[in-house]
Order: structure tokens, then C-alpha cells, then sequence
């Protein structure tokens, strides 16, 4: 075939399409799918069998204080975590940036976290904070104070997980950070530097409101994975003690793999995904509406 | 500042590779005894020796990767050279779709695909597996290779169509050499993430001789196996975590190059 096609759109459109096609069946139909599913009663006790019960699951739901507790605490570690890796990643992002000998080191082992899998990773963090015999137990042992079941003490292990969590996934962002201050023009800088503006005062200035669109966009993604944080707090914690760290994801879960409640684990998904939607849609708004600009 | 951040990064990698290396007996009395069998390989032929042994999870994973890689990039270069291709209203959603597709949680859609591996008898393939997760790495992929494409001039695809080459040749022999960096990165960061896969992964393979390496970890983790002090865990983890370790220190350079480009021309 010489010259050009006849119809460009409808090329594109099917080069595009089988690609399309796979997305719609693994992101749209399972949303469909589950929306669905909540809508009836499929447990051991239909014989998992879909037998529509009207809205008998998203009034259990709206009852049901382990979700709102699930809710709340995967609302936490989110917000807590998220926050935490922009500051920490930001931090990370300028060391790697500034030039010296072996910054490609650096980068490749300060991103190793990140690369690893989460599971195995979990499972490393469970014995660093192993009561009593984990280095960090250690560590408090040298300084003469008691062991702390850092894994066993309902009100403080979820900052734990938030830890393990943050140490992770910081690279992650600091990677996307890096994109953005290698996107600035040094020129910029430089001449704030002549005009005698200090480290903070650039950071302020000129780096930070520049930086703005990936904080964003590291803040978007975080912010939907931390929301359906799961292999975290299954392999860290189980989810416990006495449930304190038990996630929305965690808990569809249980209820599908465990509970045999099909039914209810799809209004789980449904109702964590709603969640998402308000988040993102409010931190999207929040973030569009202040205009981009450079104070000085 | 760069000696803090390796320490942060590194000490809890470093505790693992001690931890796998020493006697059950060092690590309950602390590191201060310096007996005759402080060191030890035992923690390694135990899991290496398991039923089914570790290399199975490592050669599972690596199987399920490779497919996934490759079914990604067959799905992907069109995609995005369409995409780069195509103005207007449908370049606009596309992209939109990919952006929302991209950051959507894994784990919310593990119910529906389990159900439908089960309908369609994919439960238990270890090949299978690649669809859902070739389906996940597209947003990136795509939007990874998109930039890449539009990086290109212009004027060189026009003289190979001038040249009479269709549009698989001119991919074949002008486009994609060119891409190859690019193609690169994307297919490491797409090996990455299908070895890291847990939720997927843990509900459509029970068959422990199938499992890919983290559901496998985690089931290790869930049983008594092996009980504290986690010699055999640690084991477990230090050569689940060799293969990427080797990819990320060998392809440095492409991993951080990949996603810093694609973030800023994306």
C-alpha cells in the first residue's frame, strides 16, 4: 500500500484498539461486574449462587462498624503516609539530583526499595520489628529500655505499617520529583543565585511552584495506592492486633477468600472504590483551582 | 545528605542479608558472640531444599514476566503509535482513560478477574496470568512509549512511506531501532511490576508448585514453616530479591532515565 490511508482516524483507531479492548475487560467489566454482584446475595448460604436481595448488602454496610473502622483507618494511613513520602521524596529527589561522582548508584540503590516486591518486603519489616528479638528491640535494649511489641500494640502499630509503607514508596516519588527538577532550566536558578537568594528561598520560589504539576501527579497515584493498601498490612500485621490495621482492600478480601461472601466483598469494592473517586476528585479540584505561580 | 539517604535505603536491605547468613543462636543473643558458628548456609539450603523449593518461585515469576513483557509491548507500540498518530477528541480520552487506568488500585478488581479466570478456566495458568497483568502495565507502557514516539521527527517516517514501505516495515525497520531505549525501559519496568504482583497472583494459582514468588512468600510467612528467627525467611527474601536487584543496578540507567522522560514529556 503506497501513499497515505485512506481514513489516518480509522487506522489509529484500530492500532489502538486491541489494546483498548483488554483495558475495558480487566478495569471496566470487573467495575461492572461488581457494582453488579453487590446488589445480590452470593455466600455459602445461596450456595454461591447470585440471588438479588435488593439493597440488603449496602444497608450491612452502612451498619456494619468493622467498615466504617476500616474506612477510617485506611483514611489515616493513606493521608498519614502520603504525606509523609511527598516530604521525604522531595528531600530524597534533591540529593539525587545534585551532580557529584556515582549519582547513577545512588539513584539505582536508593530506588531498590521501591523495585522490590511488597510481600517480601513485609515480611523483612515483620522481623525488624520482632518482639523481643528484631534489631530494633535490639536497639532499644542497648539504651537499657524494655522491648516494645512494635506489631502487638493496637494503638501504635498502624504508624508502623505507615513506616514500612513510606519506606517503600518514597523512591517512587523521589523518582517523579526527579523528572520535575530535571525539567527546570538551570538558568532559572542560577540567576536567583545572583541575585543572592538562598538554598530556602530558591526552594520556595522558584523550585517548589515549578515542581507543582508532578507533586500533584505523585500525589494522585499515591494517594489511590495507599487507598487500596493490601499486601502491606496482610503479610506486616494480618490486619491486627484486634483489627487495628485492617485495610477496605483487606477486608473484601477476608470476605471473598475467607468468609465465602461474595456479595458483601463486591459492596466492599464497590464502596472503596466510590471512596477513591470523592478523594481523587476532591484533590484534584483543591489542587486545579490555585493557579500556577512563581512568588517572589 | 547522600550517606543518610543509602543508610535509609539500605540498612533494612542489609539486615535481611545478615540475618540470612547467621545461626538461629546469633541472632537471639545479639551479634556480641563471636563463636565458631556464628556464620552459617544452613538458612539457604533450607529453603532452597523446600517442598517446592524457592528456584520454582524464582522460575515461575521469571515465565509469568517474560509473557507479560512481551504481551505488554505487542499490545502497547501499536497503541501508542496510533495514539501519537491521532488528534483530536479520541487522543484527548484515550489519554484521559490511560491517565485513570494508571493509578487505579490493583486490588479492587481482583474479585471480578477471579471470577472470570474460574469462568473461562484460567484459574490455575500460569500463562494466563499475563493477560491481567499485560492489562495493567498499558497505561504505562502506552504513555511511556507515546513520548517516545512523538520524540521522533516527523520527516523520517514520511521518506520511508515515500520509499513505499508499509506501515509494519516502517515500525520494523525505522521506528522501533530508534525506540530502543525506550522500548527497553519500558519492558523493565513491566518485568518489574508483573514480579511484584500479589493480589492476582494469590487468588488465581493455588497450586503451591504454580504460585509465583509473592504469593509464595506470603504463604511461607502465613505458615509455621519456619518459625523466629527467620533465618529461612530472610533467605527466602534475599533471593527473591537478587534477580531485580541485578536488573535494577545492571539497567540503572534505563529504569531512571524511562520514567523521568516519560513523566516529563507525558
Amino acid at each position: 500500500m503506497k501513499g497515505f490511508p485512506m481514513n489516518t482516524s480509522l487506522v489509529n483507531t484500530l492500532l489502538m484498539l486491541p489494546a483498548l479492548l483488554l483495558l475495558a475487560i480487566v478495569f471496566a467489566w470487573p467495575l461492572l461486574d461488581s457494582a453488579w454482584l453487590s446488589t445480590q446475595a452470593s455466600s455459602v448460604l445461596t450456595g454461591l449462587a447470585p440471588t438479588a436481595n435488593g439493597g440488603a448488602n449496602w444497608q450491612r454496610l452502612l451498619g456494619d462498624a468493622r467498615f466504617w473502622q476500616d474506612a477510617a483507618g485506611t483514611l489515616r494511613f493513606a493521608v498519614v503516609s502520603v504525606g509523609l513520602e511527598l516530604v521525604l521524596g522531595l528531600a530524597m529527589a534533591l540529593v539525587l539530583h545534585r551532580p557529584g561522582r556515582g549519582r547513577g548508584w545512588l539513584r539505582a540503590l536508593a530506588l531498590l526499595p521501591w523495585a522490590l516486591p511488597s510481600t517480601v518486603l513485609a515480611l523483612g519489616w515483620r522481623w525488624i520489628y520482632n518482639d523481643p528479638y528484631g534489631p530494633l528491640n535490639s536497639l532499644l535494649k542497648l539504651f537499657g529500655a524494655p522491648a516494645y511489641g512494635f506489631l502487638t500494640t493496637p494503638a501504635t502499630t498502624w504508624l508502623f505499617t505507615v513506616l514500612a509503607d513510606v519506606w517503600k514508596t518514597t523512591p517512587f516519588v523521589a523518582l517523579l520529583l526527579l523528572a520535575g527538577l530535571q525539567s527546570i532550566p538551570a538558568e532559572l536558578e542560577e540567576s536567583l543565585v545572583l541575585e543572592g537568594a538562598s538554598p530556602s528561598q530558591i526552594l520556595r520560589r522558584l523550585t517548589l511552584p515549578l515542581l507543582r504539576p508532578w507533586i500533584s501527579l505523585a500525589l494522585m497515584f499515591r494517594l489511590a495506592q495507599a487507598l487500596g493498601v493490601f499486601e502491606l498490612v496482610q503479610v506486616l500485621t494480618r490486619g491486627g492486633p484486634a483489627g487495628s490495621t485492617e485495610s477496605l482492600a483487606l477486608y473484601a478480601y477476608l470476605n471473598a477468600m475467607r468468609f465465602l461472601d461474595f456479595g458483601y466483598s463486591a459492596t466492599l469494592v464497590v464502596a472503596t472504590f466510590l471512596l477513591l473517586l470523592l478523594l481523587t476528585a476532591m484533590g484534584w479540584l483543591l489542587l486545579r483551582r490555585r493557579p500556577l505561580e512563581i512568588s517572589r | 545528605m547522600r550517606s543518610l539517604l543509602l543508610l535509609w535505603s539500605l540498612a533494612p536491605l542489609a539486615w535481611q542479608l545478615y540475618t540470612s547468613f547467621v545461626t538461629p543462636e546469633a541472632l537471639i543473643q545479639g551479634a556480641g558472640m563471636a563463636a565458631g558458628s556464628f556464620w552459617t548456609l544452613e538458612n539457604y539450603r533450607q529453603v532452597w531444599l523446600a517442598d517446592p523449593p524457592i528456584w520454582r518461585y524464582l522460575l515461575n515469576s521469571a515465565v509469568v514476566g517474560a509473557a507479560t513483557t512481551a504481551l505488554t509491548l505487542a499490545l502497547a507500540v501499536p497503541c501508542a503509535y496510533g495514539l501519537q498518530r491521532q488528534g483530536g477528541r479520541l487522543r484527548w480520552a484515550v489519554t484521559l482513560t490511560l491517565l485513570a487506568t494508571a493509578i487505579f488500585p490493583t486490588v479492587l478488581l481482583f474479585l471480578a478477574l477471579l471470577q472470570l479466570a474460574r469462568s473461562l478456566g484460567l484459574a490455575n495458568n500460569l500463562l494466563a496470568l499475563s493477560l491481567p497483568y499485560a492489562a495493567l502495565c498499558l497505561p504505562l507502557a502506552v504513555l511511556l512509549l507515546r513520548a517516545a514516539f512523538a520524540d521522533l521527527p516527523p520527516e523520517l517516517e514520511d521518506a520511508a512511506r515515500l520509499e513505499g514501505l508499509n506501515l509494519a516495515r516502517r515500525l520494523q525497520h525505522v521506528l522501533l531501532p530508534l525506540l530502543a531505549p525506550s522500548l527497553a525501559s519500558t519492558a523493565i519496568l513491566v518485568f518489574l511490576f508483573s514480579w511484584n504482583e500479589y493480589p492476582i497472583a494469590l487468588t488465581w494459582i493455588s497450586r503451591p508448585e504454580l504460585q509465583t514468588l509473592p504469593p509464595a512468600i506470603a504463604r511461607i510467612a502465613g505458615s509455621s514453616l519456619f518459625t523466629v528467627p527467620y533465618g529461612a525467611f530472610a533467605a527466602a527474601t534475599v533471593l527473591g530479591s537478587l534477580p531485580l536487584l541485578l536488573i535494577v543496578l545492571i539497567f540503572q540507567r534505563s529504569i531512571v532515565s524511562g520514567l523521568t522522560q516519560g513523566a516529563i514529556k507525558g
